[in-house]
């Protein structure tokens, strides 16, 4: 228990330094650390689905996407201010999951993974055509707002919020039916588990994060256009993040958020021209070295508990 | 802006269509036998037919080779880059859940697209060869298309008959069906999934080296054959080897006449909705594959 | 002490003061976030170049406000979002004395929002859409520069030439992106002022490069005019598949990815009386090109493109405003660079009070024997052009 109250009260004095870092930091300082807030969000959002039921997520930035528009649409043409548009950014993402889950979570295995796949290319391709809507291929630029340090606030509320949704689901049944159908879907069916639902609402819930820091981003950014919302490179990295915190585990994706956005910034930033190839043999050395990431690392080695 | 559609410019695009559906089936095939053997989504397909590509050009602008001269050269070469991954890498993720083949592979593929920047720069390359088109009625058949459509069939009627024929390519298929049984019938199952993996990627090479005569090339330009490999394969039925050629000829047709009907850029959308819809009613693909 | 004994002491001191802070000073640098790894690499990669020389010619000639110059450049990754934090940390963190602008008009468009908060003069010499200049005035921008020809005029040339010979019909297809769209859409503007008729526009989603049904539909309406709003390999697989399916209009243009080399290299004959619109050719007699091309060409190894004058000329044009300012204070140097009239390596620079580029001009040229030929407009043109294009069999 003292252990615990010790964990609670570090991560009590992390929170209320971030809370008042606005007050003392650069303006990069501030954008930087908005930037790994929503990492948090994006790869704690894709573990909740696929950390936790095994199922591959391979179109999460749609939902990043959908809700990027959705909230730009909104502040641009309808005039809304930015916090109820990125809170309709992440029912609209909901929405698309439901459309897209409904039918492709009864798809197993790698097809589900294959059926997602087109799905940030597609929705590219529908944001293009609807231009009287979107802008096409043009973006919509939003109004000038100078609304950072705000939506610092509501980016670190949001992967607040995603961390503990994840600790939430993990210590209930809830959770503990997801990672049964995730090692057996058919054991987990026959113990009467109505896995169907269970996929469905993970689904669901892992896409109102990205839904919610797409609006927000759109707003921070004044700007957004099809071609730089949607990439297959943004889903890569969030798993490429949770993969190397620890994926099934509540900070996994805190911490490979953060470890890959400070390598990125500090390390990628000397060598301009080669660090996709970096980024490449860190996928690699990940995938072989640490397929459980640090923490399922540690897990296994300290005997640590599952809610970490 | 309505254009009136004929049968002739119909016959046009279902002409055109079909052209390309062949180099689909062939490099999809690729990634079928890759999937059917392994199990692994191999992202990395796109880049290695790009190193095909590049290949076949550099052979044919440094020592002015052929350019179909080229193709087996090429196929060769890749059948090496193949093996050295699959003996290096991939072999360590053949067992493990898709989610490390899919990443494994997808780290491969940035750093060979990185490397080839690097190497090559991004100039764009191309080898002129053939050009222009023999005219057949109201259709013109593109004359590169049309000889790499040649290529296309014969390459996989070929690695057809490999498959079916050959000692060597039994065993693929057997394993490929059961890979416990096939170890127990004797089969080096660890030697069937490099040669597997290498003969996928000659495959992609045999496309790239093809591909380099009607488009040019640069190092980012396999990602898109990544994807249409899936469509291909998906549509066909994954582990379906047939299924490949059915589906690729189906894609090349589906882009073409939706791009005539609709736009070019709605084309796109058609063949993803399609992809799901044939997910959802047959899993398996048009032909039926084998159950997961 | 008298009064005027204290004044000299003050005086003496203020001189010792000044000359210390000189010295403590350092170079001058200039920040800016570039594309060198991702879709935009090879063109961001030139522009980068383009400052690299700018920075050594002009440290060569004493640098800038008695300092030295140094730039200081990141990789945005071609993406917009990479930038817009790059940019911030280039004001915030690295405090550099000023910032020169991104390549591509997408990263512009997400970059300026961040120069202007922290209103930092921005020259963007690659931005070549109009919407980031021209805007309402709730969002209007006070300290961002244009220096190329905006997108809409790049297809001008040729309609206006195909007009005058008394073309009517005329298909427009582009790659569905923010500075296609816009030379696209330009193209349908002047067609329709000069009394043509556009009787096929449709858009291509970027990367794509087989436009059989497409050109099957073009063919279909048998136009006067195919004016193509491209942007690399597009340009030559649309030529290509031009040539194979045999649509044959009387004069054929592209924009970007024509001007390129590589565009004849690959496609030889087929490349022959193709029109293609550039910002800057090196052959154009402005003051320096000459020098400027052979000094390149030494440095780098390589041809310059439009993009690496652009950066050279634009940087030039930013140090020109600095230098009449006297001081790297945004408001003054931005007094100065909406005044400026200035011909670089890159042609004529003016602004309006939008900072939007009103001087330059483009120049449409047309592959002949091998060569870019400047054809357009009159006064800056060598030679005609050759007119009409013929069908594919007899060139």
């Amino acid at each position: 228990m003292i252990r615990r109250g010790a964990a609670l009260a570090a991560l009590a004095a992390v929170v209320a330094g971030l809370a008042a870092y606005p007050g003392y930091a650069s303006g990069y300082g501030v954008r930087a650390t908005l930037q790994i807030f929503m990492w948090i969000v994006l790869a704690g959002s894709w573990n909740l689905i696929s950390g936790l039921t095994g199922y591959v997520s391979f179109g999460h930035v749609a939902f990043f996407g959908a809700g990027a528009y959705t909230g730009a649409i909104l502040v641009a043409k309808v005039g809304w201010p930015w916090l109820p548009a990125a809170l309709a950014g992440g029912v609209a993402a909901v929405l698309l999951a439901l459309v897209i889950g409904y039918p492709c979570l009864r798809l197993k295995g790698p097809y589900f993974a294959i059926a997602l796949l087109g799905l940030n290319e597609v929705l590219r391709a529908l944001v293009s055509y609807f231009e009287g809507l979107t802008g096409g291929g043009n973006g919509l630029s939003l109004p000038t707002l100078d609304a950072t340090i705000p939506i610092y606030y509501a980016m670190g509320a949001s992967a607040a919020s995603v961390t503990l949704l994840t600790y939430v689901i993990i210590t209930s049944r809830f959770g503990l039916r997801l990672m049964t159908i995730r090692e057996d879907e058919v054991a987990a069916e026959a113990m009467g588990i109505d896995t169907a639902r269970h996929k469905l609402y993970a689904f669901l819930l892992s896409a109102a994060g990205p839904g919610i820091v797409g609006a927000l981003t759109a707003r921070d950014q004044g700007y957004i256009e099809p071609i730089s919302v949607f990439p297959l490179a943004t889903t890569i990295t969030m798993i490429v993040m949770v993969l190397l915190g620890g994926k099934g585990t509540v900070w996994g994706p805190v911490l490979g958020a953060v470890v890959l956005f400070v390598a990125q910034e500090v390390v990628w930033a000397r060598y301009p021209y080669v660090h996709p190839l970096l980024f490449g043999a860190i996928i690699v050395a990940v995938v072989l070295l640490m397929p459980r990431g640090v923490l399922g690392l540690l897990q296994s080695r300290y005997r640590l508990p599952r809610t970490i | 802006m309505n254009v009136f559609v004929t049968p002739a410019m119909l016959a046009q695009v279902v002409v055109s269509g079909i052209l390309s559906g062949a180099l689909y089936a062939m490099v999809a095939l690729g990634l079928a036998l890759i999937f059917g053997v392994m199990r692994i989504i191999n992202v990395a397909h796109g880049p290695l037919l790009m190193l095909g590509a590049y290949t076949t050009y550099f052979l044919y602008s440094a020592l002015g080779l052929n350019p179909y001269l080229t193709v087996p050269v090429s196929m060769l070469a890749l059948f090496a880059v193949g093996v050295l991954l699959e003996r290096t890498l991939v072999f360590r993720v053949v067992d493990a859940p898709e989610l490390s083949s899919l990443l494994l592979t997808f780290g491969i593929s940035i750093a060979l697209v990185n490397l080839a920047q690097l190497l090559f720069t991004s100039d764009l390359r191309s080898v002129e060869y053939l050009t222009g088109s023999w005219v057949v009625g109201p259709v013109a058949l593109s004359k590169p298309r049309l000889v790499a459509f040649v290529f296309a069939g014969a390459l996989t009627g070929l690695a057809f008959l490999f498959l079916r024929r050959t000692k060597l390519g039994k065993a693929i298929r057997a394993t490929s069906q059961s890979r416990e049984v096939a170890m127990v019938c004797g089969i080096d199952v660890q030697r069937i999934h490099l040669i597997t993996f290498g003969l996928a990627a000659a495959l992609a090479a045999a496309g790239g080296a093809l591909i380099a005569m009607i488009v040019a090339i640069q190092p980012e330009m396999g990602q898109t054959w990544t994807f249409k490999s899936f469509l291909v394969i998906v549509l066909g039925g994954a582990g379906n080897y047939p299924g490949a050629l059915l589906g690729g000829i189906l894609l090349g047709l589906i882009e073409q006449v939706a791009s005539l009907f609709l736009t070019t850029q709605l084309s796109e959308v058609v063949a993803y909705v399609l992809l799901v819809v044939v997910l959802l009613v047959r899993p398996t693909g048009l032909l039926g594959g084998r159950e997961t | 002490m008298t009064t005027k004994a204290l004044g000299a002491v003050v005086a003496a001191m203020a001189v010792l003061v000044g000359g210390l802070a000189a010295q403590a000073q350092g170079p001058i640098r200039i920040g800016a976030s570039l594309s060198l790894t991702g879709t935009y690499a090879k063109l961001g990669r030139n522009q980068h170049e383009g400052y690299k020389l700018c920075e050594k010619d002009l440290n060569a000639t004493g640098g800038l406000l008695g300092r030295k110059v140094e730039f200081v450049v990141y990789d945005d990754q071609s993406t917009p979002a990479t930038a817009v934090r790059l940019y911030e940390k280039l004001i915030t963190e690295d405090m550099v004395d000023g910032v020169m602008g991104p390549y591509s008009s997408p990263v512009t468009e997400a970059s300026a929002n961040v120069t202007e908060k922290y209103k930092k003069v921005m020259v963007a010499p690659l931005a070549a859409t109009t919407s980031i200049f021209k805007r309402p005035p709730d969002k209007k921008r006070y300290y961002v520069f244009m220096v190329i020809s905006p997108a809409e005029a790049y297809l001008e040339g040729l309609i206006d030439m195909a007009a005058k010979r008394g073309l009517k019909t005329v298909a427009v297809v582009n790659e569905d992106t923010l500075f296609s769209k816009a030379a696209a859409a330009g193209a349908v503007d002047i067609a329709k002022k000069k009394g043509m008729q556009v009787v096929f526009q449709e858009a291509y989603p970027k990367g794509n490069t087989d436009f059989a049904a497409l050109l099957t539909k073009v063919k279909s309406l048998n136009p006067d005019i195919v004016a193509a709003a491209t942007y690399f390999d597009d340009a030559v697989a649309l030529t290509r598949q031009m040539r194979e399916l045999d649509v044959s209009p009387k004069a054929y243009g592209v924009t970007v990815g024509g001007d390129l080399p590589e565009f004849y290299d690959t496609l030889k004959a087929n490349a022959e009386y193709v029109y293609g619109a550039t910002q800057w050719e090196h052959v154009l007699p402005y003051p320096g090109n000459h020098e400027f091309f052979g000094a390149y060409k030494k440095e780098f190894g390589h041809e310059p493109s439009y993009h690496s004058a652009a950066g050279y000329a634009g940087c030039l044009i930013y140090a020109e405003a600095v230098k009449r300012a006297g001081t790297l204070d945004a408001d003054r140097v931005r007094e100065q660079l909406l005044k400026l009239e200035m011909r670089t390596v890159f042609g004529d620079y003016k602004v309006d009070q939008d900072g939007f580029q009103v001087a330059h001009r483009m120049v449409t040229f047309q592959w002949q024997e091998g060569k870019k030929v400047v054809v357009w407009p009159d006064e800056m043109a060598p030679a005609k052009p050759r007119f009409p294009t013929p069908p594919w069999n007899q060139r």
